[in-house]
């Protein structure tokens, strides 16, 4: 133990720190990612040396994440993909003048997953590696569909969300079966003079932050940007009206979400923004009043935000477990270590034991500096929303370019999907589609496609999705009861309507 | 096939025709879906619209059109003016960063409902400074690549 | 109205100051290079092989010639787009044999690059492109699963489709088409997608054979006999004398040694008359109209870099071979690499 003390100087914990406070800058400027942060310090690290460099790309890791539930809350922009649950309840309580009570609730729902996961990763993560690979193709298509069954029950009108969720599947389709997922490379569902913007299909980042942020500014600008404010005063202060009570009650849904980030977190290829709707789901379907979700509840908060920061534990499981990453930022973290001559694999943890407890030291400091810094800095972040919309708004719209711009390393396509999805946006607004559920679908549907069609190939027939195996069944089972769940909440929701207007 | 069950639910799906599959399935569902859509939900609507009771969606409700084809048409050369720019001095990012300074500034005229001299200057400022800021850090300091 | 033109004199400045800015940068540098450059590789991943190596050479290239270089993990199909846009020589791409392996593939996005673009310098090779079984397999070493498959066994193969993880997988067909003729159809393509696809294809049982690397497979390897995870080397595609440049002690804890036990003349996977070997090599690709000037100080650049010796140490360190040829001498030996493979390919068809 002592020489892995010997390892934590004054300058790891600087670096974790200063890791963290820029990720949750990347992270609040809306489509910068975790991932491009991580991106584009990974050549810092090989001058640092390895633990230093872990710390800080770690911190950048917490931080990024964390970081996306900024815009998410104020300007209902996703600031990183996975944040995009947090934008269905945070947005709602920021337009009532509790942007800061959302985000206080979200910043402490956030250290809980990330401190969950980071016990479970250190822990279980051998075990769970193991537990892991039993999810093949088959599973990992029914947690994707488990995860879609959230459209039902989110949906206003049941039909109408339903059909935007599909929508938002076949948008996600556009573009090659992409090799890299063992498809054919083949182009679908677009005419031959678009494949050269359009090979790729549209980017998942442009196309949220084009569908909240610059559909957004449309809806305002048909208004004629009315008030010179863009959300109503907030209140500072204790009239924020933020305790720690918020959370009594509570404490099942977020270890639940926890436990729930931390999981999806740990599959290979599954991970990233499906674990936050899990979470929102499953909060959702057990919850014993889940009828305000959706319209500004702490409750869909927490759920969001603990299961997308149990996220980074989750991740790493795979990562140093297994030597494959649970997202794609442990993907880039992989360079971090072959940058320095170190593999990871099914042995990466019992042969560098202390490069092991490094990174865990630097996890959980990482996430209390996050916590510090984002608990006490919300006063003033939250002042963003005071600034007058001509100004912000211009604003905006540049960091989304620069975001949608360097989200694949500077292509101009990107920049134009977020006019179009903009566009889109705007549109799907006005003839009564349903953007939540589409964008669900849109960030569900090329998993669903390649898990459903290899598992078809693979094992020749539908009824394997019934009989792969025990955890299929238990998946079903959870399928099963979440659909039932939102067919119940359907019909009373509408007998209440008939009754309101018949009365 | 062992029983009529498992070939009943059996399926072989061709590799090089794979990329149709899951598509057409969703294609399926969505002409589904829209049929129902269409009898429960857009006839019923056309039919209130010509009872006058709803209007149609844009076309029938009143909207500021400077401002809205403004903001399109200002975004829409922003982009591309961004790109033509930049091609002139190869990834240094000085296209986005002229481009965005004139391109926040405008927006920033555009929005506001009354132009005193203090509102537009800091405007100005505001535009000079935010993109400057945003180029200076992300393409000096980080190295990432903008048009 | 003199409010118009607050915009119009500080966009006309800042204009004018950029390209003042410009020009002075691109003064810096007295080669026909100039400017900022930027390297567009073939892989979306800034923690794969493609990027590590490509950063490692670009960063020695920035350096000696004095310039602002910046590799862009952009894609396959992006990279070639902005290459085939820019003929000035801000844009060149690095990528490796999928470049043109896609094309005999007749992968959508690949054309013929020798036809299309100029090939530059080769840079380094990554010996490790492997085939594994697992650990508890009934098949001791290749020869026994081409024997199997002889015998009409089928044989599963885990392999991501339309590049260099399937050319292994085709010279194996074809050495089978020519040892057990008619029995090649008995080994069969399981088309997957990244490592850990292939890797869960054998946990799962659903792939007797999976195409891995050396780097990311190596610690599957040592794992004990009764883990469901443990998996075996049976063949690395590089040539014999590619491994014996590797470093002493190899990767992990698997020597040079070792490694060599698994190329040839110990694992031989016959073409005919002679035994097919892959070693997956970096290159530089240039857009087919860029000022050949430039052609040439990047290979007299790349050429005092390599005589110098450290990126060597670098490369090795990272468990690449370093392998400068210059732009011709890499041209013509691509060219050639690709005609034997293409009749690999054309033969199992």
């Amino acid at each position: 133990m002592l020489d892995i003390l010997s390892l934590l100087d004054i300058t790891f914990f600087l670096l974790a720190a200063l890791g963290a406070l820029v990720g949750i800058i990347f992270g609040a400027i809306p489509g910068m990612t975790a991932t491009m942060a991580v991106a584009v310090c990974l050549p810092l690290t090989y001058a640092l040396g390895l633990h230093h460099g872990l710390a800080l790309l770690l911190g950048l890791y917490v931080g990024g994440i964390s970081g996306g539930m900024v815009p998410a809350v104020l300007l209902n922009i996703p600031g990183t993909p996975s944040s995009i649950t947090t934008t269905f309840d945070g947005y709602p309580m920021a337009q009532r003048g509790e942007g800061e009570r959302a985000l206080r609730v979200c910043v402490v729902a956030s250290v809980v997953g990330g401190l969950v996961s980071a016990a479970i990763l250190f822990l279980f993560a051998p075990l769970l590696a193991e537990f892991s690979i039993k999810f093949s193709y088959v599973e990992k298509f029914l947690i994707i569909l488990l995860a879609l069954t959230v459209i039902a029950s989110m949906s206003r009108n049941m039909l109408v969300g339903i059909f935007s969720g599909v929508l938002g599947i076949w948008l996600s389709l556009i573009g090659t079966y992409s090799i890299s997922d063992g498809g054919n490379g083949k182009t679908r569902l677009m005419f031959d003079f678009l494949e050269p913007y359009l090979f790729e299909g549209f980017s998942l980042l442009p196309v949220l932050i084009g569908i909240f942020g610059i559909a957004t500014i449309l809806l305002e600008a048909e208004q004629g940007v009315k008030s010179g404010l863009s959300g109503k005063e907030i209140k500072i202060g204790k009239g924020g009206g933020f305790s720690f009570g918020i959370f009594r009650g509570r404490l099942t849904n977020l270890v639940r979400s926890s436990f729930i980030g931390t999981f999806v977190g740990m599959l290979p290829g599954v991970g990233g923004s499906a674990a936050s709707v899990l979470a929102y789901t499953q909060e959702k379907n057990l919850s014993r009043d889940s009828s305000e979700m959706g319209k500004g509840a702490p409750q869909g908060l927490i759920a969001s935000e603990s299961a997308n920061n149990a996220l980074t534990g989750g991740a790493l499981i795979p990562l140093l477990s297994l030597g494959i990453p649970g997202d794609s930022t442990t993907a880039v973290l992989i360079g971090a270590f072959t940058l320095q001559g170190i593999q990871v694999g099914p042995l990466f943890i019992p042969e560098n034991a202390d490069t092991w407890y490094v990174m865990m030291t630097a996890l959980v400091f990482a996430n209390g500096v996050m916590f510090f810094l984002m608990f006490y800095a919300i006063k003033h972040i939250a002042k963003v929303v005071l600034v007058p919309k001509y100004i912000l708004y211009p604003i905006i719209v540049m960091m989304c370019v620069v975001g949608a711009y360097a989200i694949n390393y500077g292509i101009m396509f990107d920049v134009w999907t977020l006019l179009i999805f903009g566009v889109l946006g705007y549109l799907i607004q006005k003839v009564g589609l349903e953007v939540a559920p589409l964008i669900i679908g849109f960030i569900l549907g090329g998993q669903a496609e390649v898990y459903f069609v290899k598992s078809l190939e693979s094992f020749g027939g539908y009824s394997i999705f019934f009989t792969k195996s025990p955890i299929a069944v238990v998946l079903w089972a959870l399928i099963a009861a979440s659909v039932t769940f939102s067919v119940v909440m359907g019909l009373k929701s509408h007998a209440k309507r008939r009754l309101e207007t018949s009365q | 096939m062992e029983s009529g069950l498992t070939s009943l639910f059996s399926v072989s799906i061709d590799f090089e025709t794979s990329h149709l599959f899951f598509p057409r399935i969703i294609h399926w569902l969505m002409g589904g879906l829209f049929a129902l859509i269409l009898v429960l939900r857009v006839l019923p609507f056309f039919a209130a619209v010509r009872r006058g009771e709803r209007t149609l969606p844009i076309l029938g409700e009143s909207m500021d059109k400077y401002r809205f084809f403004g903001s399109l048409a200002l975004i829409a050369a922003y982009f591309y003016l961004m790109a033509v720019v930049g091609n002139l001095f190869p990834y240094t990012g000085y296209g986005f960063l002229s481009v965005s300074i004139v391109f926040v500034f405008l927006m920033s005229l555009m929005y506001m409902h009354t132009r005193t001299r203090r509102k537009v200057v800091t405007a100005a400022i505001n535009a000079v400074v935010a993109p400057s800021l945003a180029w200076f850090i992300l393409a000096k300091l980080f190295q990432i690549t903008l048009p | 109205m003199s409010m118009p033109n607050v915009p119009k004199t500080l966009g006309v400045s800042v204009l004018m100051a950029g390209m003042a800015f410009g020009s002075a940068a691109a003064m810096a540098a007295d080669g026909p290079l100039r400017g900022n450059v930027r390297v567009v590789i073939g892989s979306t991943s800034t923690g794969g092989d493609t990027y590590q190596n490509s950063s490692i050479v670009v960063d020695a290239l920035a350096e000696k010639l004095d310039l602002n270089m910046k590799v862009d993990a952009v894609g396959a199909s992006s990279a070639f787009r902005f290459l085939d846009r820019d003929p000035r020589g801000n844009t060149l791409m690095i990528f490796h044999d999928q470049s043109y392996l896609g094309y005999l593939y007749g992968v959508e996005g690949y054309d013929n690059i020798f036809e299309k673009y100029t090939i530059g310098p080769t840079v380094a090779i990554n010996p490790g492109n492997a085939y594994l079984v697992p650990k508890d397999s009934p098949y001791e070493n290749l020869d026994q699963v081409i024997a199997a498959v002889g015998d009409g066994e089928e044989v599963r193969v885990a392999i991501q489709p339309g590049g260099v993880s399937e050319i292994g997988f085709s010279a194996l067909k074809n050495a089978i088409a020519i040892e057990h003729p008619g029995m090649e159809d008995n080994l069969v393509a399981v088309n997957t997608g990244s490592q850990a696809d292939k890797n869960q294809q054998l946990f799962d049982d659903q792939a007797d054979l999976i195409n891995g690397t050396v780097q990311a497979n190596e610690q599957y390897t040592r794992l004990p006999a009764d883990d469901q995870k443990a998996m075996r080397f049976v063949w690395l595609t590089a040539r014999q004398g590619t491994i014996e440049q590797a470093p002493e002690d190899g990767l992990g804890q698997t020597s040079r040694e070792q490694l060599l036990e698994y190329v040839e003349p110990n694992v031989t996977v016959t073409m005919g008359d002679e035994n097919f070997t892959f070693d997956k090599e970096f290159f530089f690709l240039y857009n087919k109209d860029m000022d050949p000037a430039i052609v040439d100080q990047i290979d007299e650049a790349l050429g005092e870099i390599y005589a110098e010796g450290e990126i060597q140490e670098v490369q090795k360190n990272s468990f690449f071979i370093p392998n400068f040829k210059p732009s011709d001498e890499a041209a013509e030996y691509l060219e050639n690499k690709m005609s034997v493979y293409e009749g690999v390919i054309e033969n199992i068809q």
